[in-house]
């Protein structure tokens, strides 16, 4: 529409409503640019891209997306930035319950919540995305970066995620899982996988966390059982950080410097990764009631089994353990934390070979902590643990995103 | 073009002719999505007065959300000749009902609102008042959509603001029987997406529906100075727009009912604020925290609960509630907060609900048990 037509129909309507009733027709508001996307996201149809451009675009209000069959494309992870650092409403920054849903090419910056919380979707896929909070690691920085849960069919490809403060990368209580040729980096938690069956987490590299990745089963939720997680190909080194998370969350509870921890899972392979220099323990295995906490949930196994680590190559590590028992231990023994560190409860009936198996090359060392036995008898002996388990398949994506 | 142009504005001016001057029926959009308020007829603004069509039933559930201290207006309409059934024990509304929800405040003065109790007016004096926004959930043949509207600063048109919108507001005025007090805070209007959040109850698949316009909320007269205190569900039968009699549905029970046990009126409470997400199949089940009354006061209700993905909302405390210790309970916690990322409800409300706040401290402080 010209100017002129403007002009000419806003005369011509003023002069009428004039005559009418005697009043102006009310002037629509102007839409800023968080509005117009978020219009954009509520009126989208299946098969819409909605493009963000480069820029830095600033979002005070969650987003939120509910139609499935949408594709998010920004231009790349540095140049299309969301950045929440005035956001006043909402829990996270971008809410997606939509399946066939596609996230790629931005970032999301500085959210007051979570980053990018994608709940009950189904074939996801988050490319090159980058969630970060970029004061560094506060705990007052959002909870989790990219937040897949109660998912199905997940994708997380080339993502980065910085500053969280529970987990960079989280899946909870979701099926089907990739997690790969991504960087976590000064979050508490790395990577996480969470009451979780079917995960695949591979070539990613997870450092300066408090803890690199972890792999956790956790009772009174609607999703338990976490098991079939393979861990591959990592380098999980230097997990060092402070932990900054608030506290009465799970991962407060995490050591600093550990570079992988399992909890409460099973069927868990973890092979060819590269552990270097995570200060407490490069692998910690414990059972849900290390943590002391009340547990009132007849339907929850707290104790991870069939555990198998193999081929991995570990490095340095276990020097200043962030927990009372190892520290103990360590100034009992004057040596450093071994490799594998494993709380050394038992459901009963069953064996210290049930709980975990591994065939490292090299000089891996081991230690039980008798933690059933409030710590007083820790042995190095591995013999016990010197099996194999059968290995576990490839997660197969079971749907091609549309 | 130019022709076109015109000859729609004409169209525009004449519908204003007919909203602002005489009383003309409701009208249902199955397809269109007015851009305007007043294209639904579903009010007029005559001699400074806000006043819902003489079509509607304007009602009041009986146990209300609270939404920053503003007031509501809530209307009822259905199509002429159109009836709703019982399906399922509840109500079964005939595509083309309308429901509105009209929040708005009393003025203090020219810049500052007032709070005080909401009398359930059916009219609203423009000159005392301040309509803020207008949502309505309209029963189409694909379901229940949601529109928000809001007002403009004149007071003489709301536009639809899919994307929601937000409002600098002081409010002056005593707050939970304390010393008189002007709190400064945004209100915002929720995006279509934010309707659906509380009311699509199962997540992420189930239809939306109305809340407050349900069996159990309408048993009861609405009481208030000028909604008749005969059931509102009689009132549906007389129209006509129900067929049939539902004598044997309980009332719901309500928060504000001073003369219900402490528990009884806790459960009200946290089941209209935070049952709609909170529930088994709710869109906050991956918490593990389920509050829409259907579990007894123990683990699943938050009782000795570690949180689950709470984040700064764990507030460095252990569980959801400690028996006899509301400031150790995170349940409580987060009710007192207003930081976006560790409040509860995160919608709805940008202050803390006092009233509710001491209901729900009292309930934890009577409650027995330890963790």
């Amino acid at each position: 529409m010209t100017n002129t037509n403007l002009k000419v129909a806003a005369l011509v309507s003023g002069s009428l409503l004039l005559i009418s009733c005697g009043s102006d027709e009310p002037a629509m508001p102007e839409l800023s640019f968080e509005e117009a996307l978020q219009e954009k996201l509520i009126m989208a149809k299946a098969g819409d891209v909605i493009n963000i451009p480069a820029g830095v675009h600033e979002i005070t209000r969650s987003l939120s997306l509910n139609v499935s069959g949408v594709t998010i494309a920004g231009e790349g992870m540095d140049q299309s930035v969301l950045s929440f650092k005035n956001q006043i409403q909402g829990a996270e920054g971008f809410l997606v319950t939509a399946n066939d849903f596609i996230i790629r090419d931005l970032a999301i910056e500085d959210t007051i919540g979570d980053a990018l919380k994608i709940n009950e979707s189904n074939n996801v896929q988050v490319l090159r995305v980058r969630t970060e909070w970029t004061s560094g690691p506060l705990s007052t920085n959002g909870a989790y970066g990219i937040y897949p849960v109660q998912s199905n069919n997940v994708l997380i490809d080339e993502a980065v995620a910085i500053g969280a403060s529970d987990a960079g990368i989280y899946v909870g209580q979701s099926s089907q899982i990739v997690v790969r040729n991504s960087r976590a980096e000064f979050n508490v938690a790395g990577i996480e996988i969470e009451n979780s069956t079917f995960a695949d987490v591979h070539d990613n590299i997870a450092t300066n966390n408090t803890g690199g990745i972890l792999v956790f089963d956790l009772p009174n939720l609607p999703v338990q059982g976490g098991r079939n997680t393979r861990v591959y190909d990592n380098q999980i080194f230097e997990n060092n950080t402070d932990n900054f998370a608030p506290e009465g969350n799970i991962v407060a509870s995490v050591p600093a410097g550990t570079g992988l921890m399992i909890m409460a899972n099973d069927n868990i392979e973890v092979f060819q990764n590269s552990f270097t220099n995570n200060d407490t323990a490069n692998v910690l295995i414990v059972s849900y009631l290390i943590n002391g906490l009340p547990l009132d949930d007849p339907n929850y196994d707290p104790y991870p089994e069939a555990i198998y680590l193999h081929d991995n190559q570990f490095e340095g590590g276990g020097e200043t353990p962030d927990s009372e028992p190892l520290a103990l231990l360590q100034s009992t023994t004057g040596q450093p934390i071994p490799d594998i560190v494993w709380d050394g409860m038992l459901a009963d009936g069953k064996v210290a070979e049930d709980a975990l198996c591994f065939s490292e090359t090299g000089n891996t060392s081991f230690v039980n902590l008798d933690a059933s036995n409030g710590f007083t008898q820790p042995s190095f002996e591995a013999s016990a643990h010197a099996c194999n388990l059968p290995r576990l398949s490839e997660v197969s994506l079971s749907t091609t995103v549309k | 073009m130019t022709a076109a142009i015109v000859r729609s504005l004409i169209m525009g001016a004449c519908f204003t002719i007919v909203y602002a001057c005489s009383e003309s029926p409701p009208v249902f959009h199955d397809t269109e999505r007015p851009l305007r308020l007043s294209d639904w007829k579903l009010f007029t603004i005559t001699d400074g007065e806000f006043v819902p069509s003489q079509a509607s039933l304007v009602f009041r559930p009986a146990n209300q959300l609270f939404t920053d201290y503003a007031h509501k207006l809530r209307t009822l309409w259905l199509p002429a000749g159109a009836q709703a059934k019982i399906v399922e024990d509840e109500i079964d509304y005939p595509v083309g009902t309308i429901l509105s929800k009209t929040f708005y405040y009393p003025r203090a003065s020219s810049t500052e609102l007032l709070n005080s109790s909401d009398a359930g007016l059916d009219k609203i004096l423009l000159a005392e008042n301040q309509l803020i926004e207008t949502r309505l959930l309209v029963r189409k043949e694909t379901g229940w959509d949601a529109f928000p509207y809001v007002w403009n600063d004149q007071q003489s048109e709301a536009f639809l603001r899919v994307a929601g919108a937000s409002k600098s507001i002081s409010l002056s005025g005593n707050f939970d029987s304390s010393a008189n007090e002007s709190l400064n805070f945004t209100y915002f209007v929720p995006n279509e997406n934010q309707c659906s959040g509380c009311h699509t109850t199962v997540h992420p698949d189930g239809d939306m529906h109305p809340l407050g316009a349900i069996l159990s909320q309408l048993h009861s007269g609405g009481s208030s100075n000028n909604i008749a205190s005969e059931s509102q569900l009689d009132r549906m039968l007389a129209r006509g727009w129900l067929s049939e009699t539902v004598a044997s549905t309980e009332s719901a029970e309500s928060w504000q009912n001073q003369s219900a046990a402490v528990d009884q009126r806790a459960l009200a409470y946290l089941n209209i604020h935070c049952g709609h997400c909170h529930n088994p199949n709710g869109a906050a089940d991956t918490s593990g925290l389920i509050l829409d009354g259907s579990q007894a006061p123990a683990v699943s209700m938050g009782v000795c609960k570690p949180p689950v993905a709470a984040g700064g909302g764990a507030g460095d405390l252990q569980y959801g509630i400690v028996p006899g210790h509301p400031e150790q309970s995170i349940l409580l916690y987060r009710m007192q907060s207003i930081e976006p990322d560790e409040m509860m409800p995160e919608l709805g409300r940008s202050l803390v609900h006092r009233e509710g706040v001491n209901l729900i401290k009292r309930w934890i402080a009577e409650m027995p048990g330890n963790c």
